[in-house]
């Protein structure tokens, strides 16, 4: 309740005498404006309210249930695990969010580690983000019953949630059961494609560019590997071979997805060579998937800060 | 000050979705400094990369150069030189000229990827000789010789295995989720067992005594 009633007189200012809300901008269920899905300003830089030049591309997007995308259909689902414990201690971000490792019940076990695996990263989109399941929330294939709308005001909201190890069919070694979701799934500011930037996390090179992906190497060590996954990919600002600064526009928030659609948002992973010990005592070096939740956790709290994050 | 019946409506939703989100949020807002999130962020970086023990193994790198010289100068052709020359680590490449006509190399010195293009996709050969150390144990399934490790991606396969004290990655992506080149482990199992041409650039041939 707390982020609501500091919230709440700053919002219905905002409500009360801004511009009125065009019937032709956007979808209808979406939230009313980025402001009321920004998080709480109390004590901080609010977050950059999304574009809104008059040129820009708005595009209106029918709601998706996409049964569960980044999941062919005919790859099952394993069974979800039971959720993860609530850790104890403070991680120090003072937005509304869940701990790190506590995934939407039934959707799988989550990693309960702090460790921010890439620290001092920017937060990967220019404005608001949310972080959260674009397959259980609403909207997703696996998404709560009478809620079919990826546009849900709840999925454009406070608080963020960790989707890492969420109930997948690919290899994350780091999961409980050694399979999950590999990255983070984070919403633009507004239900809205192809308007929000992305951008660079680190400086590094574009090195490779697929049909709904595009890979940046951070070019500082370990050389972590990003992924950015669902961008607009006919508007990208970059090409492979780019050399990019922290902070440079990649491309847009979408919903591409090789030729189908998915929801409105850019999944997003942490990738970098490790070396431990495998469940079974082995030393095992090999290239895997990293919980990326911590660290857009503390990118998104500079952020709020007013820290620049380049 | 003009009141408009749409913003009161949005409003009375929003409040009411606030609420439900309040309610269900887990961490109630701090009352730290930014000077005090701040300090608790910092504590959670990981361990610093390391080399794995012994670093790279200059020695076997430097004798298998010398056997396969002439079948890394052929793969290494149209990769750009000045690249090559910087990248301090040895070089892995398949012995597939058709996989290698066009590949892009990117280095960063300690660190590399190559990046080819294939019928739906590409793939990315990478080597590395620093890895973060993990605490917790990883969950993997029984591995092969020479622990290679095969990663099923969102868009692809990830192959990983250790070689000359290197971490050596065949990563494939498809355009298509559905192309059976990314749905098995079979072609990238194919490109990593011909993954055996050593390339060595002026950085890689002095640390490996080679001279220039």
């Amino acid at each position: 309740m707390r982020h609501a009633q500091i919230l709440i007189p700053a919002l219905a200012l905002a409500m009360l005498t801004g511009p009125a809300c065009s019937p032709q901008q956007g979808d209808s269920s979406a939230p009313a404006a980025s402001s009321a899905s920004a998080p709480p300003a109390s004590g901080a830089a609010p977050a950059p309210a999304p574009s809104s030049s008059p040129s820009a591309p708005v595009v209106s997007d029918e709601p998706i249930s996409d049964g569960g995308a980044e999941q062919l259909p005919d790859e099952t689902l394993p069974v979800g695990g039971t959720p993860a414990p609530e850790p104890a201690a403070t991680d120090g971000a003072n937005f509304a969010h869940h701990p790190a490792g506590d995934l939407i019940p039934g959707s799988g076990s989550g990693y309960l580690d702090r460790t921010i695996w890439a620290p001092g990263i920017c937060f990967p989109m220019e404005e608001a983000g949310f972080a959260n399941s674009q397959v259980y929330d609403p909207g997703g294939g696996q998404g709560p019953p009478g809620k079919p709308s990826q546009c849900d005001s709840s999925n454009y909201s406070l608080p963020w949630r960790d989707n890492f190890c969420e109930t997948r069919g690919y290899s994350s070694p780091l999961c409980v059961s050694g399979k999950g979701h590999q990255g983070q799934d984070i919403r633009p500011a507004t239900c809205q494609k192809a308007v929000h930037w992305v951008v660079a996390v680190e400086s590094g090179i574009i090195t490779d560019i697929g049909s709904y992906t595009v890979t940046l190497t951070a070019a500082a060590p370990p050389h972590r590997l990003y992924r950015y996954l669902h961008m607009q990919m006919d508007q990208l600002a970059v090409h492979e071979g780019s050399s990019v600064n922290a902070g440079d526009h990649l491309g847009k928030a979408s919903n591409n997805f090789g030729g189908t659609a998915t929801t409105i948002h850019m999944h997003f992973e942490v990738r970098a060579g490790i070396s431990g010990t495998s469940s079974d005592g082995k030393p095992v070096v090999l290239h895997t998937f990293l919980p990326p939740y911590m660290s857009l956790l503390a990118a998104y709290q500079r952020k709020l800060d007013g820290i620049a994050c380049n | 000050m003009q009141i408009r019946p749409l913003g009161l409506a949005v409003l009375f939703s929003w409040l009411l979705a606030a609420d439900a989100g309040a309610q269900r949020t887990a961490t109630p807002p701090s009352r730290l400094t930014a000077a005090q999130r701040l300090a608790i962020l910092n504590q959670a970086a990981p361990p610093p990369a390391q080399t794995p023990p012994g670093g790279v193994d200059w020695r076997t790198v430097a004798a298998m150069q010398k056997r396969t010289q002439g079948a890394g100068q052929a793969a290494a052709v149209g990769l750009d030189q000045a690249a090559v020359d910087r990248t301090a680590l040895p070089i892995l490449l398949p012995a597939d000229a058709e996989l290698m006509a066009g590949a892009r190399l990117y280095s960063f010195g300690d660190y590399y990827t190559v990046t080819a293009n294939t019928p739906g996709g590409r793939v990315s050969l990478s080597g590395t000789a620093s890895t973060i150390p993990v605490s917790t144990p990883l969950n993997l399934p029984p591995q092969g010789p020479g622990q290679l490790i095969v990663q099923r991606t969102v868009d692809g396969q990830l192959a990983s295995f250790s070689r000359y004290g290197v971490l050596y990655t065949v990563e494939v992506r498809c355009n298509s989720p559905a192309d059976p080149k990314c749905r098995n482990e079979a072609f990238v199992r194919a490109v990593t067992a011909k993954s055996n041409v050593l390339v060595l650039g002026a950085a890689a041939r002095k640390a490996a005594g080679l001279g220039y």
